[in-house]
C-alpha cells in the first residue's frame, strides 16, 4: 500500500515533466514555424527600416570586432554631424546574433550572419515562452504556465515583432523582460541574494537590448513601494529589492548609451526613491524593535517629516541645477497623449506612437483580451506577493499599450499569462473530478496533471495555509453545482474558442505581419496571381551602382537606414531620430520652394534627392501622405520660413510628379492613393534632374544640380529691357519643311 | 578641309608660345574677309602670341564647332556685328553650350547688330542697345567725328579695376583715352557673374543719333557699358564688345584728341587695352589652379586613415598656381583664407605662404564630431574662381583615449581601495581570530532549542 502511490506519483511526475517538455517544444516549433510566412512567401531578407541598421551594425561587428564597434563613428550617416554608433546603441542585439555567429564559426558551421539576424527572433520566441512559462509557473501553476507558453507563442502582438526578418531590438527585449520578472519573482518569493542578483544580471541583458527596459526599473519599485503599501514588508523583499538595485543599477550603467542615466534622469528615480523607502522602512522595523513605544512614536513621526522635506528639497534643488534631468518629450507622451501632437511633432508622426484603437486589441489578443481580465480577477481573489506583482504588470501594461500602439508588445506578455491562469482555472474547475474526461486533448490533461502536481508542491514548499483553506472550500463549491454535462459543453466550447484563437493568430500573422515592406505584393484582381513589386530593393541598387562612393542622398528620415543599408550611400537623417533641428532642416528643404530649398541643399551637399511616390501604384505611405509632417516638423524649428496654413489652401507644394502619365484611360497626371487628379502637373525642375524613376515609380530620385551647372545666368525673353524681334530662323524653318515632306 | 590647312600654315609659323598648346584653336567668324585686314593688327598680335586662328565668314555654311563630339576650337572671335544667323553647326544655342562646355567667346558688334549678337548677348547676361542706337556724347567726343558726337573718347580711369583684364599701365592717369563708336550695353543688375570692363563718360548715353530723343534712353552716363565681360561659374569667358572699331587697325594707329578741351593724344589706348584683354579672355592671364592639397596632422606626413579626431592639431597645405607666359607658376598673395566648415564655418583663418610658394594653415580642429571639408574659395575679380574642397571625418574619442584617473575622482578612488582593504582585513580578523566565548554561545542557544 505505501508502495503503490509513491510509484504511482513518481510515475505522473514522469510523465507531467515529458508532456511539460513535450508542450514546450512544440510551442517553440510552432512559433519559430509561424514566423517564417515573409522567408517563405518573399525571401529570408530584413524587414522594414530599423532592422535595417541593426543588420549593418551588426555586419560591422563581426567584420571588425567588438572594439572598433564600440568606438564605431559612422559618418554616412546624418551627413554632416555624424553618429557615434557604439555609444549610441543598445548594443545586446548585435552582440547575441555576433555571439551566435562566432560559436557557429567555432564549430565550423559557415552560416551567414544575415541570416542569423533574420531567423534571431523566432528563435528568441521560444525562449521568450519558456521563460513565460517559468513566470507563471511562479505566479500560478504549471497548467496555467503552460497554456501561457503556448498563447506567446503564437500570439499576433507578439509576432507582429518578431517575424522572421523583423530583426530589431524587440525581439529579444520581450524574452530579457519576461526572464527578468521571472527572476524578480523568484528572489521575492524566495528572499535569496542568488536569485536577486540573476535577476539584476538578466535585467543588465535587457538593458543592453532595448530602451523598454525603463519599464522594469519602474515596474519592479511599484511592486515593491505597492508590497509596503500593503503592509507586506518583510526580510525576503528587503534582500532581494537592494540587491537587485544595487546591482542593477551598477550594470545598467556600462551600456555607453545609458550611462550615468540611471542616476540622473527623472524615469529612474523611482527606483531610486523607493530604495530609500525600503531602507528607512528596514530601519524603522529594527528601531521598532529596540525602543519602546513612544519613543518610537515620536522618532517616527519628527523622523518621518525630516527624511520627507530633505527628499523632497534634494530632488527639487537637483532637478533645479540640472543634475537631474526633468522627464523627457517621450515619457510626458505617455502620461498625456496629446503632448505629442502639439509639441513633439516627430514623436507623433511616428505610426506606432498613435493611441491604440480597440480593433487593434481584439486583432492582436484575439480571445486572450476577453479571458485576461478573469486571470486578473483569479489573482487579485488569491493575492499573495508575486501576484501583486502580476497584477500591477497588468494595470500599467493595459494603461501603456492604450496609449501607444507600439506599447502593445509589453501588454501581449502579461495578457498571455492571465489568459493562462484563466483556462487553466477555467479547466481546473470542469475537468478535476471527471477523470473521463483526461483523455481529451493533451493540452487540458497536461494542465490538469501539472495542476495536480503544482498544488502538490505548493502544499509543501511555500504556500500560506490560509490561502490554501480557502481554494479547498472553492474547489468544493464548483464541484457540487456542476453536471457532467454542463462540464463537457463548457469544455468544448473553450476548446473551440481556442481552436479560434490559433485560426486567427496563423491568418493576421500570414495576412498582416508578414511582409518585409521593402518587397511589397499585391493580388492581380484578373486573374489572381501574385505580383511583387520590387521597387525599393531597385532603386537603392541603382544608387549602389550608378553614384558615386561618397555620394549623399537626401531623403525623408524613414529611409535614412534603407538606404545605409542597401545602397550604402551617405544619408542626412535616419530613423534614429537623435536630432530634431537637422529632420527640420530637411524637412524644410522638402516643403519650401525649390530655389530656397537648393540653397539648403546646397548647404548640406546634397547630391541626390529621394522621394517615394506611390501615386501609380497606390501605395499609401508615400511621402505625399507624410509631407504633412515634413511641414509640421519644419514649422517646429522654422517658424517663419515654414506656416502650416499655408500648404492648406493651394495644392501647389508638389513639384515633384507632373509629367507622369498613369495610363491613356484616365485623365494625365491622376494620382491613385488620393482619387485626385493632382493639382500642379507640368512643371520644369531648375534646380533638379530626374535621375532615375523605378518600375512603379515608387521610387523617384533626382540628381541635384551642382552650382557650375548653371554656367551663366541667361536673360529671360521677358526680363529683357529691348524686346527682340520676332525673328524665325530660317534653319528652323527649312528642318520643319522637310518634316513635312516626310 | 580648309581649317586643317590653315591649321597646318600657321603651326608652320614658329613663334614664342605665350598661350597653352591645348588653348590655341581659335575660330575667327567675320561678316566679310576685309574684316581681316582691317584688324589685322589685333590679328597679328594674336598669332604672335601662339593662336592658331582659322578664318571664317559667320554665314559659312561649312561651320563645324565641333567633331565627333570634341571641340575643334578652344576660343571663338565673333567679328561679325550684322549677323543675322550664324551658317553651319554654330547657332547661338551651340555657342551658348560651347560656353557652358568652357570655350572662350570676344564678340565685337557695333550700332547696327544682328540677331545672332543679340541672342547670344542676352544668354550671357547682357543686352545690346535697340538696333540703330549708338553711344552720344557730345562732350568727349573725338576730333575726327562726323557730327554725331558717336566717335567718342572715354578716358582709361573707366576701365575695371582689374590689373589681369587690362592691364595695370593701361588704367594709370596719363594713360591715352580709348577710341569707341558703337552701341551701348545693358548689363542685368541681377547677374553677379557680368564684369563692366569699359564704361562710357558721365555724360554718355546710348541712342539713336538721327532721331530725337522722347523716351528716357536705356544707358546713360557711367551706365553706358561699352565692354562686358562675363566669367561663367565654369570659368569660360565672353566678352563683348559694343564697337567693332576699339579693335580696329584705325583706332589702334591714330592720334585721337578731345574736341571741346582740346587735349591731344599721339596713339589712341586701344592697342594695349585690346591686347589685354584679349590675353584675359582667352586664358593667358588671370589663370588660378589648385596645385596640390595636402592635410595631416601635425608632426606627421600622410593624413590619417579614416578620420581626425577632435582637438587635433592639423596641417593643410594647398599649393595654388598661376599661368604667368604660358607656364605655371606659383601664385602670391595674402588674402587666400581657409574654412574649416561643417554647415557653418568652425575655422576660418588667413592661408600663409610658405618657402615653396604653397600656402599653408596651422589650426586645432574644435571640438566638435561630424563630417566637416577643407574649403579654399578664391574668388577675385579678373581671376579664374579657385575652390577646393577636401572632405575629411572628425571623430570623437576613442574608449581608450580618455584619461585614466581623473584627479577630481581621487576620493572616490580612496574609498574604493580603501573598501577593499578593510573588508580584507575584516574577513581576516573574523576568519583567524575566533572568540571562545562565541562558540559557547551558541552551544547554548542549541540547547535552549
Amino acid at each position: 500500500m505505501n508502495r503503490t502511490p509513491k510509484m504511482l506519483n513518481s510515475k505522473v511526475a514522469g510523465y507531467s515533466s515529458l508532456i511539460t517538455f513535450a508542450i514546450l517544444l512544440i510551442a517553440w516549433l510552432a512559433g519559430f514555424s509561424s514566423r517564417l510566412f515573409a522567408v517563405i512567401r518573399f525571401e529570408s531578407i530584413i524587414h522594414e527600416f530599423d532592422p535595417w541598421f541593426n543588420y549593418r551594425a551588426t555586419a560591422y561587428m563581426v567584420q571588425n570586432g567588438w572594439y572598433n564597434f564600440l568606438n564605431w563613428f559612422d559618418e554616412r550617416a546624418w551627413y554632416p554631424l555624424g553618429r557615434i554608433v557604439g555609444g549610441t546603441v543598445y548594443p545586446g542585439l548585435m552582440i547575441t546574433s555576433g555571439g551566435i555567429h562566432w560559436l557557429l564559426h567555432v564549430l565550423n558551421i559557415p552560416v551567414h550572419i544575415r541570416d542569423i539576424c533574420v531567423f534571431l527572433a523566432p528563435i528568441f520566441s521560444g525562449l521568450t515562452s519558456i521563460s513565460t512559462y517559468l513566470l507563471t509557473k511562479e505566479l500560478w501553476s504549471a497548467g496555467a504556465g503552460l497554456f501561457a507558453a503556448s498563447f506567446i507563442a503564437i500570439v499576433p502582438g507578439y509576432i507582429s515583432r518578431s517575424v522572421a526578418g523583423s530583426y530589431d531590438n524587440e525581439g529579444i527585449a520581450i524574452f530579457a523582460l519576461q526572464f527578468t520578472y521571472f527572476l524578480w519573482v523568484r528572489s521575492v518569493k524566495t528572499g535569496s541574494v542568488f536569485w536577486s542578483a540573476a535577476a539584476a544580471l538578466s535585467y543588465f541583458y535587457m538593458v543592453s537590448a532595448w530602451g523598454g527596459y525603463v519599464f522594469i526599473i519602474n515596474l519592479i519599485p511599484l511592486h515593491v513601494f505597492v508590497l509596503l503599501i500593503m503592509g507586506r514588508y518583510s526580510p525576503r523583499l528587503l534582500t532581494s529589492y537592494s540587491t537587485f538595485y544595487i546591482l542593477g543599477l551598477l550594470f545598467s550603467m556600462q551600456i555607453p548609451f545609458v550611462g550615468f542615466q540611471p542616476i540622473r534622469t527623472s524615469e529612474h528615480m523611482a527606483a531610486l526613491g523607493v530604495f530609500v523607502l525600503l531602507m528607512a522602512v528596514a530601519t524603522l522595523r529594527h528601531l521598532q524593535s529596540v525602543l519602546s513605544r513612544n519613543e518610537f512614536r515620536k522618532l517616527f513621526i519628527v523622523g518621518g517629516l525630516l527624511v520627507g522635506v530633505g527628499v523632497f528639497v534634494a530632488v527639487v534643488v537637483l532637478t533645479m541645477l540640472g543634475v537631474v534631468a526633468p522627464w523627457s518629450g517621450r515619457f510626458y507622451s505617455l502620461w498625456d497623449t496629446g503632448y505629442a501632437k502639439i509639441h513633439i511633432p516627430i514623436i507623433a508622426s511616428v505610426s506606432e506612437h498613435q493611441p491604440t484603437t480597440w480593433f487593434s486589441f481584439f486583432f492582436d489578443l484575439h480571445i486572450l483580451v476577453c479571458a485576461f481580465p478573469v486571470g486578473v480577477w483569479y489573482c487579485i481573489k488569491q493575492i499573495n506577493d508575486e501576484r501583486v506583482f502580476v497584477v500591477l504588470y497588468a494595470i500599467s501594461a493595459v494603461y501603456f499599450a492604450g496609449v501607444m500602439v507600439r506599447l502593445m508588445l509589453t501588454l501581449t506578455p502579461v495578457v498571455c499569462m492571465l489568459a493562462g491562469v484563466a483556462f487553466s482555472g477555467l479547466l481546473d474547475v470542469f475537468l478535476q473530478e471527471d477523470s473521463s474526461k483526461r483523455m481529451g486533448t493533451a493540452i487540458s490533461t497536461a494542465t490538469e496533471v501539472d495542476e495536480a502536481e503544482d498544488s502538490i508542491e505548493k502544499k509543501t514548499l511555500y504556500d500560506k495555509a490560509g490561502k490554501l483553506k480557502h481554494r479547498t472550500k472553492h474547489d468544493a463549491q464548483q464541484d457540487t453545482g456542476v453536471s457532467s454535462n454542463l462540464k463537457s459543453i463548457v469544455i468544448l466550447a473553450v476548446l473551440m474558442l481556442l481552436m479560434m484563437f490559433a485560426v486567427h493568430c496563423t491568418w493576421v500573422t500570414s495576412n498582416a505581419y508578414s511582409s518585409p515592406s521593402i518587397v511589397l505584393a499585391f493580388h492581380n484582381s484578373q486573374d489572381g496571381s501574385r505580383n511583387i513589386l520590387d521597387d525599393f530593393r531597385e532603386a537603392y541598387y541603382w544608387l549602389s551602382q550608378n553614384t558615386a562612393d561618397d555620394a549623399r542622398v537626401m531623403s525623408w528620415w524613414d529611409y535614412g537606414y534603407q538606404i545605409a543599408g542597401m545602397a550604402n550611400r551617405t544619408t542626412l537623417v535616419d530613423n534614429n531620430t537623435w536630432n530634431n533641428s537637422h529632420i527640420a532642416l530637411v524637412g524644410k528643404a522638402m516643403s519650401s520652394t525649390e530655389e530656397k530649398s537648393y540653397e539648403i541643399m546646397t548647404s548640406l551637399d546634397v547630391d541626390y534627392v529621394l522621394v517615394i511616390f506611390g501615386g501609380v501604384i497606390g501605395y499609401s505611405g508615400d511621402d505625399i501622405n507624410k509631407f504633412l509632417w515634413m511641414v509640421r516638423i519644419a514649422e517646429g524649428e522654422h517658424p517663419k520660413d515654414i506656416k502650416e496654413s499655408d500648404y492648406f489652401t493651394d495644392c501647389g507644394e508638389f513639384r515633384r510628379f507632373g509629367e507622369l502619365k498613369l495610363d491613356y484611360r484616365g485623365p494625365s497626371g491622376y494620382d491613385r492613393t488620393r482619387n485626385a487628379v493632382i493639382g500642379n502637373k507640368d512643371f520644369d525642375l531648375t534646380y533638379l534632374e530626374e535621375a532615375y524613376t523605378t518600375e512603379h515609380w515608387l521610387v523617384r530620385i533626382y540628381r541635384v544640380k551642382k552650382p557650375h551647372e548653371f554656367n551663366r545666368p541667361s536673360l529671360k525673353t521677358k526680363e529683357r529691357t529691348i524686346p527682340p524681334a520676332n525673328f524665325i530662323s530660317r534653319k528652323v524653318v527649312y528642318s520643319a519643311a522637310l518634316n513635312e515632306l516626310d | 578641309m580648309m581649317w586643317k590647312a590653315l591649321l597646318i600654315a600657321v603651326l608652320a609659323i614658329a613663334h614664342c608660345q605665350a598661350v597653352l598648346e591645348t588653348d590655341a584653336n581659335t575660330l575667327v567668324l567675320l561678316d566679310n574677309l576685309a574684316i581681316r585686314e582691317t584688324h589685322s593688327i589685333f590679328f597679328k598680335s594674336l598669332q604672335d602670341r601662339g593662336f592658331k586662328l582659322t578664318y571664317k565668314l559667320a554665314d559659312d555654311s561649312s561651320l563645324l564647332l565641333s567633331k565627333y563630339g570634341e571641340y575643334l576650337y578652344k576660343n571663338v572671335i565673333i567679328f561679325a556685328p550684322s549677323v543675322e544667323e550664324f551658317g553651319g553647326d554654330v547657332s547661338v544655342e551651340r555657342l551658348a553650350q560651347f560656353v557652358d562646355d568652357g570655350g572662350n567667346v570676344l564678340v565685337a558688334g557695333s550700332e547696327k547688330s544682328g540677331d545672332a549678337l543679340r541672342e547670344f548677348a542676352s544668354e550671357c547676361g547682357f543686352e545690346l542697345d535697340e538696333e540703330n542706337a549708338a553711344v552720344i556724347d557730345h562732350l568727349h567726343y573725338d576730333v575726327s567725328d562726323a557730327g554725331e558726337h558717336t566717335t567718342i573718347l572715354t578716358s582709361a580711369k573707366n576701365l575695371i579695376q582689374a590689373d589681369t583684364i587690362v592691364g595695370k599701365a593701361n588704367r594709370q592717369a596719363d594713360a591715352a583715352p580709348l577710341l569707341y563708336r558703337g552701341t551701348g550695353l545693358i548689363a542685368d543688375k541681377e547677374n553677379p557673374l557680368v564684369l563692366k570692363l569699359l564704361t562710357a563718360e558721365s555724360t554718355a548715353y546710348s541712342y539713336n543719333p538721327e532721331a530725337s530723343v522722347s523716351d528716357y534712353p536705356h544707358a546713360v552716363g557711367r551706365g553706358t557699358l561699352l565692354i562686358a565681360a562675363l566669367q561663367a561659374r565654369n570659368n569660360a569667358r565672353v566678352v563683348f564688345s559694343g564697337s567693332l572699331l576699339f579693335f580696329s587697325d584705325e583706332s589702334f594707329t591714330t592720334a585721337v584728341q578731345y574736341a571741346q578741351s582740346g587735349v591731344f593724344h599721339k596713339l589712341a589706348g586701344n592697342r594695349d587695352v585690346a591686347e589685354s584683354i584679349s590675353k584675359w579672355v582667352f586664358g593667358e592671364t588671370g589663370r588660378l589652379r589648385v596645385a596640390s592639397v595636402q592635410h595631416h596632422k601635425e608632426g606627421e606626413l600622410l593624413p590619417p586613415d579614416q578620420a581626425y579626431t577632435i582637438t587635433d592639431p592639423v596641417v593643410y597645405t594647398i599649393g595654388i598656381e598661376e599661368l604667368v607666359q604660358g607656364e605655371w607658376r606659383a601664385f602670391k598673395a595674402s588674402d587666400i583664407q581657409l574654412e574649416f566648415v561643417r554647415i557653418d564655418p568652425f575655422v576660418r583663418t588667413y592661408l600663409k605662404q610658405t618657402n615653396t610658394g604653397a600656402y599653408q594653415a596651422k589650426f586645432k580642429i574644435p571640438d566638435v564630431y561630424g563630417v566637416y571639408q577643407f574649403k579654399v574659395d578664391y574668388d577675385r575679380v579678373g581671376y579664374t574662381h579657385l575652390y577646393s574642397t577636401t572632405q575629411v571625418s572628425v571623430r570623437p574619442l576613442e574608449h581608450t583615449q580618455y584619461e585614466r584617473f581623473i584627479p577630481s575622482a581621487f576620493p572616490y578612488y580612496t574609498s574604493a581601495f580603501s573598501m577593499m582593504i578593510g573588508v580584507f582585513v575584516f574577513s581576516f580578523v573574523f576568519l583567524h581570530f575566533k572568540d571562545e566565548p562565541v562558540g559557547r554561545a551558541a552551544k547554548e542557544d542549541k540547547k535552549s532549542q
